[in-house]
């Protein structure tokens, strides 16, 4: 009785420490409800503007300069999808066997036995090491890899593509580590007892049990790479990000809402599809986290 | 005459001369020494915490005497380079006491997964993906002798406990090994059950010839089946010899709280 009254007395003291945080934070901010109230009448009517305009897509170029035969919005937009997905699976092809080969340096599961000496000293130096610079890479957000690149290499779809494909290898060889390290000791102590080098416990024993797994996580970080290429946009990667951005910065709101909803479409999908392939996955290997 | 004599003396799976293997303070297996000729069947018995894990992780190979001599196979395992010791453990086959199958492969794969030590990285892929008509029709007769031929394809984690236990002898026969070694195989089974994989295990070595040594809970079980018994207690070896020799003293030695051990427990 005494250890739960404490227990919830411990409770109390956080939830009243994180009220209290929150409320410097805001302070200090200058958080106040009429920060969501338009300032003017100019920008009233803008946002009026742009809401209406999400009932009201646009069917047609709202630009006049647009040339007649110039290919219509939907096309140009439904292009734009494609090129996000192609830009989001082309980083998640550099993504997912980096992050494979961080994971296999950053777990321990397919050391040697007996591990000694030397040996397991360069094999903890391999180990941090590669733990450490997944947790650097990951640490700096997509958007500002994405900066630095393109200023250092100019507007090119590669720089794009390892900028977002930097910070993902960090996560997923981080998840893929831990993977590796708790799943698969069992096995990987079996075939290393009957003669099995460590690569080939990785390749054999290892990597088909984590599979499901691995697919499953991958598959969610496709879907966040994708959300990510659309914002790359921004920065001028040639994305459906771009198309939005011009558009929004000439007030085409009714473009931007139909480049909105065909990107939200596509997201749909795609999220359908992954919820498919692990329920697919969840039901024929009997269970996988995740 | 003479050159039989040689072979026999020769022919030992394991020298093991006052070897000590510590987890810190600790002696896990402690001053303990004996021998095992080449097509023995020993069963390894004790309580739990009595040292058998970590004996047959000893004879495996896969930890190293923190004193002592030991010889696996004529090889001092001290001194052997890790490339030598992975060599060695292609002839050792091991069965520990979760299997350590995995899981979502199907059993061929596991099976053929038992030759990988000696086929390397490479060859192992493509034995998973693409098994050689070799390998497969060997394995189905393997699988057929232990009971399960008809679960050639099926993954192993859709197997029961006792079906698991095959595929994992299946793995260890495909090895062909030398020794196979096996740690509380019934631990997880039915008694009846727990009878027959004994039974199937000492009729596998008897056909192989290779040597068999298994640690067993069961006392009843070992003395049916063994001609030879190691007793372990608390990393001492306390009995070897035949069932035949083994007296209640024996096992009160074996089993039975001493004094300070009730001392404990209270
Ligand atoms: N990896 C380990 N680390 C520390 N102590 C261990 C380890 N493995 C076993 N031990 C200890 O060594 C003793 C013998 O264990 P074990 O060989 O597993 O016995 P058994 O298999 O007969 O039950 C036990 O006291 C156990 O707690
Ligand atoms: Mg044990």
């Amino acid at each position: 009785m005494k250890a739960q009254a404490g227990k919830y007395g411990l409770k109390r003291w956080v939830v009243a420490g994180l009220a209290l945080a929150f409320l410097c934070c805001a302070w200090s901010l200058g958080l106040t409800p009429a920060g969501l109230v338009p300032p003017d009448s100019q920008h009233w009517d803008r946002t009026g503007e742009f809401f209406r305009a999400a009932l009201n897509p646009a069917l047609d170029y709202e630009d006049e300069n647009v040339p007649a035969d110039a290919e219509p919005i939907w096309w140009k937009g439904i292009k734009g999808v494609f090129l996000t997905l192609k830009f989001a699976f082309g980083a998640m092809s550099l993504a997912v066997p980096t992050a494979l080969v961080l994971g296999f340096l950053g777990s321990s599961a397919w050391w040697p036995e007996p591990c000694g000496g030397k040996t397991r000293l360069i094999l903890r130096a391999v180990y941090f090491i590669s733990r450490l610079f997944m947790s650097l890479i990951r640490s700096i957000h997509e958007l500002i890899w994405a900066l630095l690149f393109l200023s250092a290499m100019g507007v090119s779809p590669l720089a794009g593509m390892i900028a977002l494909a930097l910070p993902f290898s960090g996560t997923l060889g981080k998840v893929f580590s831990e993977l590796i390290d708790e799943e698969a000791r069992d096995a990987a102590q079996a075939l290393k007892a009957i003669g099995h080098g460590p690569v080939q416990i990785f390749l054999v024993g290892i990597l088909p049990r984590a599979m499901p797994n691995l697919i499953t996580y991958s598959f969610y970080r496709f879907e966040c790479a994708l959300r990510s290429s659309a914002v790359l946009g921004f920065v001028g990667i040639e994305t459906i990000g771009l198309y939005i951005e011009l558009s929004h910065e000439e007030f085409y709101y009714r473009e931007v809402w139909t480049y909105l909803y065909l990107l939200i479409a596509m997201i749909v999908v795609v999220d359908l599809w992954g919820a498919g392939i692990r329920r697919r996955l969840h039901t024929s290997t009997g269970g996988c986290a995740i | 005459m003479s050159g039989l004599l040689f072979v026999s003396l020769m022919s030992s799976s394991f020298q093991i001369d006052q070897v000590t293997c510590r987890f810190g303070e600790l002696r896990a297996v402690n001053n303990v020494s004996f021998e095992i000729r080449k097509g023995e069947q020993v069963a390894l018995i004790g309580p739990s915490g009595s040292g058998k894990t970590t004996l047959i992780q000893l004879l495996n190979t896969m930890r190293v005497p923190d004193e002592g001599r030991l010889t696996v196979l004529q090889n001092e395992v001290s001194v052997l380079t890790p490339r030598e010791l992975r060599r060695l453990r292609t002839t050792l086959a091991t069965i520990p006491q979760h299997l350590g199958l995995v899981p979502n492969l199907t059993a061929i794969q596991n099976v053929i997964l038992g030759q990988g030590g000696r086929r390397g990285a490479l060859r192992s892929l493509r034995d998973l993906l693409f098994p050689s008509r070799a390998d497969a029709l060997e394995i189905h007769a393997i699988l057929d002798r232990v009971g399960i031929e008809e679960k050639l394809y099926s993954r192993v984690n859709r197997l029961s406990g006792g079906q698991q236990q095959r595929v994992a002898i299946a793995r260890a026969i495909f090895q062909h090994p030398e020794v196979l070694l096996a740690d509380e195989p019934v631990s997880s089974v039915d008694p009846a059950r727990a009878r027959d994989t004994v039974k199937l295990l000492c009729e596998l070595s008897a056909e192989h010839g290779f040597t068999l040594c298994v640690s067993l809970h069961d006392l009843a079980l070992a003395r049916e089946f063994f001609p030879r018994l190691i007793g372990m207690r608390r990393g001492h070896i306390v009995f070897d010899g035949a069932p035949e020799a083994l007296s209640s003293e024996d096992q009160r030695a074996l089993y039975e709280l001493s004094n300070e051990e009730m001392m404990v427990d209270a």
